[in-house]
């Protein structure tokens, strides 16, 4: 029987953030928008969505008087990234039984 | 592109190590302080062999004026540059902890020499020119950083033979070679990642 993969991270763009930010110490959204070639609506959305899991931490600061938008993976999202990989790993070793 | 909804395990294992691979493989540091200090010392080391070959009394003071102007410049670009980033990668903090605890070993090293002659001080600054290079080398895995830092051990090791009025030439070469070459080398590669 295959694990059920983490919603949250099965998805797309999200699981291009949390392995941007698994990588890196921290990140501004404008890094986050380009590497992931997404658009800031929807790169809002995933944030969003990370941050209420309680994978991220984002941080709403000001720099040269303009908003600026840090993220941070938490402890929670680096297991939780950890944990989908694995269960990936599983689940493609299964499938090549 | 993969849309949302057929996004496939097998997709998202290759979208996590393409991005882990390009992060992997990107170069954190444009080498600028390497290149800046390494002829801002050999200027001030190649002031004073000058002058105390020629007998110019004053060439001295040019370790007074330059290092320090270089420091508050150092501080101020650095500062600017930190402001620019959009990214904080751990390689930063490391870099950063590296050089941090050069400066201290260097300004003890100086404190050092004040007390018991310059002459056994310029080994053991070749050494931390060695040590700071060898290791910040390593963390970038950039191979001529960790060549060009052999040379400041091999020139340390060579200065213990040498005169006084040599050992200028020798902490110039040591630079030149172990942070003036590697560095330009390094900013080179930084400028090619960007332009692609």
């Amino acid at each position: 029987m295959f694990k059920e993969l983490d919603p949250i991270l099965h998805s797309q763009l999200r699981l291009a953030v949390v392995s941007l930010l698994v990588s890196v110490k921290e990140a501004e959204f404008t890094y986050l928008k380009e590497q992931t070639n997404s658009t800031a609506g929807n790169l809002s959305v995933q944030i969003q969505k990370l941050k209420e899991a309680g994978y991220i931490e984002v941080e709403k600061t000001f720099k040269d008087n303009y908003p600026q938008t840090l993220c941070k993976i938490t402890k929670a999202g680096v297991h939780a990234f950890e944990k989908y990989v694995k269960d990936i790993n599983e689940y493609l070793n299964q499938k090549n039984k | 592109m993969t849309t949302e909804k057929n996004f496939k395990p097998e997709d998202s294992l290759k979208l996590i190590n393409g991005i882990i691979h390009s992060a992997k493989n990107k170069l954190a540091d444009d080498g600028f302080f390497l290149i800046f200090w390494g002829w801002l010392i050999i200027v001030c080391a190649m002031t004073q062999y000058f002058s105390v070959k020629f007998n110019f009394e004053w060439g001295s003071l040019v370790w007074a004026i330059l290092p320090p102007l270089g420091g508050i410049f150092s501080w101020i670009y650095g500062a600017k540059q930190d402001k620019k980033k959009k990214v904080k990668t751990y390689v930063d903090t490391y870099i950063a902890y590296v050089w941090g605890g050069f400066l201290f070993a260097m300004i003890l090293t100086l404190v050092f020499g004040y007390a018991h002659g310059l002459k056994a001080t310029y080994f053991f600054l070749m050494l931390l020119y060695g040590v700071a290079t060898f290791v910040t080398g390593g963390i970038l895995n950039f191979k001529p950083l960790i060549f060009g830092s052999l040379f400041s051990f091999a020139l340390a090791a060579l200065s213990v033979f040498l005169g006084d009025l040599d050992q200028f030439l020798c902490i110039s070469a040591a630079l030149l070679l172990s942070y003036v070459i590697p560095g330009h080398m390094l900013r080179s590669k930084f400028k090619s990642q960007e332009n692609v």
